[in-house]
């Protein structure tokens, strides 16, 4: 019988909604899910999970845990993969899952899919599908042997029930010691309280066309107005104009808002691969052969610092 | 430091890719280094540069794949070594892993350093794969890395909620973002140097890899088909005055797509 283990992740002490859409989508498919949940002082977020709809809760609950490290994270899922006897392993395709995924696979002696857009199951066949070549194309594919299954999903693409804590069934995993050829020191976190890239239905974005860190406070105002996520081009992030966790893009996050809005970015593959998923995109970009306008669904031809306020005013006049 | 560095050859994804009847176009490809490879070839030719040493290119492909050993070389990378490969198109990233695995076996390096993922199937798959193989450290995803000594780098791995910066002990993995530097230019000079570079060549049998361990036999996973993405529908592009277009445009989408509401 299908069972899923589901890899949890947490910020700011909180389940993140990557990982209760993949509860969700779990229980919309009629599977019975297990979770895995790791951190420093986590134990009190089980109920949360289980409140979504997962059945046992795997607790690795250590100071050790508190920032990622593949060592003791690849141990502590496989053993959670065991005591759970579970068929198929789901991780998120953030950063952490795609750091772990391929290794717990590898120790599990198994292939596994990454970054998989969509699923269907067919009693054990599963078909996966997932873009490639910067999303030029899209691989249809299976496992194509016996024995577990590990696949990374990408957010937002299946949505999460809404759902209240109840009390949950726990196990406690036992934290691996000792030696590590690793040694985290620390996480340098840039800033927070932002709405996450990932969890957004709205993200205005800034490129090279807004000219500087101060170009960039030109736009961030209408991102605060609507709600939104910030989100910048690589050009922005690898000039120092704003930190690299707002990069959207294929070596940055993977997005698919409801409204895309795309200020001075002319369109870099990479980008245009990070988020041409997006419901609809609306471009400002003064040269008109900029390869954005290939995507946009509105694309305004100008100057993005006369066009701002106006956009501004537009907003704040219809949120009255 | 010995450093090797995987490199993939891939379709220039930069250019069209076309599907057709459940396949990748071939007609119009033009083949490169994966451009993450690249990166990863420029942080060790900085670091050697910067504490000696060799940089040794490996990669599994074709008889096509050398051109990119011979940019590689070209770049500036000391020697390389070419698994002889014709079945890349049904082969997962496991069966990749095991080959270089095995291709690994019995050499002597400091540091892994490759891609963050491949441009042709963008899995990130491979690279974590082998260093579990090897019983390797890994480390993916760095912007930066800094105080590199004898057994020990400091990498700086761009996490989902900010930098994680951590100490990894040689000999271990790592996988490039393309924040980490601009990939240098090969120059004629060493373009006419990399002809004499030396280029091994290995064949399967050499490395202990039996035909159930490579292709389709030695895969988990399979590709069935290729699909073409989601076409988007033509876009309205507005020219003008931007008190005028932004005004007009924020009316269709608010009407069209229900933007505010």
């Amino acid at each position: 019988m299908t069972k899923i283990l589901i890899v949890a992740e947490v910020k700011n002490g909180e389940i993140k909604k990557n990982t209760l859409e993949l509860i969700s989508f779990a229980k919309s498919e009629g599977f019975e899910s297990d979770a895995v949940l790791l951190g420093t002082e986590v134990s009190v977020l089980a109920d949360t999970l289980a409140g979504q709809g997962a059945g046992t809760v795997y607790l690795g609950d250590d100071k050790s845990l508190e920032i990622f490290n593949t060592e003791q994270y690849t141990a502590l899922v496989s053993d959670a993969i065991h005591q759970s006897g579970a068929t198929q392993i789901w991780l998120t395709s953030s950063e952490f899952g795609r750091d772990l995924t391929p290794r717990i696979a590898a120790r599990q002696a198994t292939g596994a899919l990454s970054d998989v857009t969509k699923l269907e199951f067919n009693g054990d066949e599963i078909t996966a599908y997932r873009p490639c070549m910067a999303t030029k194309a899209i691989q249809k594919c299976k496992f194509s042997k016996d024995g577990l299954r590990v696949i990374s999903i990408r957010s937002g693409i299946f949505p999460a029930d809404e759902s209240s804590p109840s009390s949950a069934n726990t196990v406690s995993l036992s934290i691996p010691s000792g030696h590590s050829q690793l040694k985290v020191r620390e996480v340098q976190v840039e800033e927070s309280n932002e709405v996450e890239l990932n969890e957004a239905s709205i993200i205005v974005s800034a490129g090279r066309g807004v000219g500087g860190t101060e170009g960039c406070e030109f736009v961030r105002p209408l991102a605060t107005e609507l709600g939104a996520a910030f989100g910048a081009s690589r050009a922005v992030c690898d000039a120092g104009w704003l930190p690299h966790k707002h990069q959207v893009g294929q070596t940055g996050t993977m997005v698919n808002p409801d409204f895309y809005f795309a200020m001075g970015i002319s369109g870099a593959i990479q980008h245009l691969a990070g988020m041409s998923g997006s419901k609809v995109i609306v471009a400002v970009n003064k040269d008109p052969d900029a390869p954005i306008f290939k995507v946009a669904d509105y694309g305004i031809v100008g100057d993005l610092f006369k066009a701002i306020p106006v956009l501004r005013e537009e907003v704040g006049k219809r949120k009255e | 430091m010995e450093i090797i560095v995987l490199v993939k050859q891939v379709p220039d994804v930069a250019l069209n890719i076309k599907v057709k009847e459940g396949e990748i176009v071939e007609e119009g490809l033009s083949y490169v280094i994966s451009s993450w490879d690249e990166t990863a070839l420029e942080a060790a030719l900085q670091i050697t540069e910067d504490v000696g040493g060799e940089v040794t290119l490996l990669t599994v492909g074709p008889e096509k794949a050398a051109e990119s050993l011979r940019k590689g070389l070209a770049m500036g990378a000391h020697k390389a070594i070419h698994v002889k490969y014709d079945q890349a198109g049904e082969t997962d990233s496991f069966a990749f892993a095991k080959i270089l695995q095995k291709a690994l076996e019995g050499r002597n390096y400091d540091l892994i350093l490759t891609g963050r993922q491949s441009q042709d199937t963008d899995s990130g798959l491979t690279a974590p794969m082998l260093a579990e193989f090897l019983g390797l450290p890994q480390v993916t995803n760095i912007i930066r890395f800094s105080d590199v000594s004898e057994n020990n780098i400091t990498l700086y791995r761009k996490g989902d909620h900010g930098t994680e910066v951590v100490d990894m002990v040689m000999p271990g993995l790592v996988t490039v973002n393309d924040s980490l530097n601009e990939p240098r230019l090969a120059s004629m000079r060493g373009i006419m140097m990399a002809k004499k570079k030396p280029l091994e060549e290995i064949d399967l049998d050499s490395i202990g890899i039996t035909s159930e361990m490579s292709g389709i036999q030695g895969s988990m996973t399979q590709v069935l088909q290729f699909e073409k993405p989601e076409s988007r529908k033509e876009g309205q592009i507005f020219e003008g005055d931007e008190a005028n277009t932004v005004t007009q445009a924020v009316d269709l989408m608010v009407g069209e797509a229900k933007f505010l509401t």
